[in-house]
């Protein structure tokens, strides 16, 4: 049989693809992004003291929750550009308005730090990810939550 | 020449005229039929990957493309890249809508735009491997 189908083999490809990374889209990876950001906050909150070590954590902080704000949003960008397809729309609507909210949440967890902000984003991410999966028609996708 | 020549002539005649017929044959399926490989998932699951097919060249000489017929095309973007997929409509000025049987898994003309038919190799009309699925591309 081996033998047989490496006769039968043609040497052309026809492509039947998806560009890129094709079906590894997961809105996972914004959501733990986002979970670094409202645990930095929390932290933030917590933090006490005003001598130069507690600054340097402060500062370490505000730096990650800067940084994973910011690759929340590009995680989200990814999915809004290159997984959500024009027929997506049909069934969700409101899909650009959401991107669009959670986009500016992200934004708003880089200038303040309030955890309140983290943990919004984190319910925006939870309705990109209730979307997500609903376009896969999967309904045994969790949305875990670290905090 | 011995007795039995005309005989011997007419058989070398017959011989001769049925391997020109057959060479002709060969010629003709191969420049009309041509083999791929499938490769990717967004044919799935009508072609899978490695599954082998055979392009008719001619399908579109007889009659015009439409909606149903899994084709071979140029990647619009890339036209040395070898695309299947299947016709979703025909506009009215004859482009291509190209669609994956598995849109979360394509990029076809929602990605690329419609395809001109200049752009359109063949149909794919059979499936031959592996053995275990129907021949056909449905």
């Amino acid at each position: 049989m081996n033998l047989l189908s490496r006769i039968l083999r043609p040497t052309a490809i026809a492509h039947a693809h998806c560009d890129g990374p094709c079906g590894v889209y997961d809105p996972a990876s914004a959501r733990i992004a986002a979970e670094a950001v409202l645990s930095m906050e929390k932290k933030l909150a917590a933090l006490q003291g005003n001598d130069l070590a507690s600054d340097n954590t402060r500062g370490r902080f505000i730096a990650i929750k800067e940084q994973q704000a910011e690759l929340a949003k590009k995680e989200l960008d990814i999915l809004w550009h290159d997984y959500f397809k024009p027929e997506h729309l049909d069934r969700f609507p409101d899909l650009h308005d959401t991107f669009w909210k959670a986009a500016k949440l992200c934004s708003k967890n880089k200038t303040e730090s309030d955890p309140a902000n983290g943990e919004a984003l984190l319910q925006a991410i939870e309705k990109i990810h209730g979307m997500f999966w609903a376009t896969k028609n999967r309904t045994d996708a969790p949305f875990y939550r670290a905090s | 020449m011995a007795k039995g020549g005309p005989q011997k002539w007419a058989t070398l005649l017959v011989t001769a005229a049925v391997t020109a017929e057959a060479v002709g044959f060969v010629a003709w399926a191969r420049s009309r039929f041509k083999r791929y490989e499938i490769d990717g998932q967004s044919m799935a699951p009508a072609l899978r990957p490695g599954d082998f097919v055979i392009v008719d060249r001619q399908a579109f000489a007889l009659r015009a493309p439409r909606p149903g017929d899994v084709v071979l095309a140029h990647d619009p973007r890339d036209p040395a890249r070898m695309l299947v997929k299947r016709i979703a409509s025909v506009n009215a000025d004859g482009g291509l809508w190209l669609a994956g049987d598995n849109p979360d898994d394509s990029t076809d003309s929602r990605e690329f735009g419609p395809v001109p038919a200049g752009a359109i190799v063949g149909q794919v009309r059979w499936r031959y491997w592996p053995l275990s699925r129907p021949f056909g591309v449905g």
